[in-house]
């Protein structure tokens, strides 16, 4: 079932950086681990990934380098800084408190 | 594949970046990542002619990618934006100021009254100074008015008034004068209000050179007896300066956009 792109907006920061806080990745490797660890649920329109990629680059939590792949093409990895690192953690805090307290309400007679 | 090219070089160029290497670095990215998702396809046997579809698909609306990087880059585009505003200021209030003040001298030596009255460094100061505000508050305002999409003149006249009241009351504090301020504002609320409103150039030319004739009637009006030779000149001097203003009011617009247009290919 897909996902109503309204809810991702406010979280897709903190599904990129956790995604990255396994391992550096290039796009469209993102959007495939995000597909294949959601069973298929995130399928976004895959141009939409990199203004985001950007900002949390801009943020100084991502970092982007480009590198040549064993097929010989140029891709752009991104990893996480120290900086990233702890916003990843900081916004899975807040994440878990946020969707416990959602779940509470939807879940109270 | 060009209608996947065409998709790459619409994001890019929708998305209004300033920086020439990050645009260049956005297309490789974007091509790159196009890449990938073929490879894909064509390995899990799509057709070519079937992948093309695939990718325009997939990829997501252009103008929405466009407006996230238009988004993500919008401080590198205002600071440009804010430094062709300042550099079009300057550039405009110094032509008009030289321009205005060699006419009304040769207007003064013509009706015979005396030329050093009019370039006299008090006048020219007081002259410049006008100038100046009135640019600076024509351009902000016509800036401010693309933050509108309603009722956009009312709205962007009020907050220019609105951001004036800040340097007003500095300079009243610091006990400077605050009339080239007012004048300022006024003159552009009323060069813009003229320009929006009216759409006859003819019209437009009439209304704001009988105005500015008249304001040189009254002032004349106000000051202590003379002679009608120096009643001609004053009026003459501020028609002069009105068809100044007239010019700049047309100038403006595309001399800000051609000096940000000029900005942006140099930081290519």
């Amino acid at each position: 079932m897909g996902i109503d792109t309204q809810f991702l907006k406010g979280s897709i920061g903190l599904l990129l950086l956790n995604l990255l806080s396994r391992g550096e990745m290039y796009g469209y490797e993102i959007l495939e681990e995000a597909s294949r660890r959601s069973a298929n649920a995130f399928e976004f329109k895959e141009g939409t990934l990199y203004p985001a990629l950007h900002q949390l680059e801009k943020k100084g939590q991502i970092k982007a380098v480009w590198r040549k792949a064993d097929n010989g093409r140029e891709r752009k990895y991104y990893s996480l800084t120290a900086k990233g690192r702890k916003s990843a953690a900081e916004y899975q805090k807040q994440w878990h408190q946020v969707t416990g307290a959602i779940t509470a309400i939807l879940e109270s007679k | 594949m060009r209608a996947t090219e065409y998709l790459v070089g619409r994001v890019v160029a929708s998305a209004r970046i300033v920086s020439g290497k990050q645009r260049r670095d956005i297309q490789r990215e974007l091509r790159s990542h196009i890449d990938d998702f073929v490879e894909a396809a064509i390995n899990a046997g799509h057709a070519p002619d079937e992948i093309e579809k695939l990718v325009l698909a997939n990829f997501g609306d252009p103008r929405q990618i466009a407006e996230g990087f238009a988004w993500v880059y919008r401080h590198e585009r205002r600071r440009l934006q804010v430094f062709a505003y300042m550099l079009s200021t300057v550039l405009l209030a110094a032509c008009l100021s030289v321009a205005v003040l060699a006419i009304q001298a040769g207007l003064a030596f013509s009706l015979g009254s005396s030329v050093t009255k009019v370039i006299a460094s008090r006048h020219t100061v007081i002259e410049a100074l006008d100038i100046l505000v009135t640019v600076a508050a024509f351009l902000g305002l016509t800036s401010v008015e693309t933050l509108f999409a309603r009722h956009s003149f009312g709205k962007a006249a009020s907050l220019l008034g609105a951001i004036f009241i800040v340097p007003i009351l500095s300079c009243a504090a610091a006990g400077w004068p605050v009339r080239f301020l007012f004048f300022g504002l006024v003159n552009a609320v009323f060069l813009r209000a003229v320009q929006r409103f009216i759409p006859s150039r003819i019209v437009r030319a009439a209304l704001v050179l009988i105005c500015f004739s008249l304001a040189g009637l009254v002032l004349a009006s106000l000051l202590p007896p003379m002679l009608h030779v120096a009643i001609g000149t004053i009026c003459a001097s501020w028609f002069a300066m009105g068809a100044g203003y007239l010019l700049m009011s047309d100038l403006a617009a595309r001399v800000d956009s051609t000096l940000l247009d000029g900005l942006q290919r140099l930081s290519d």
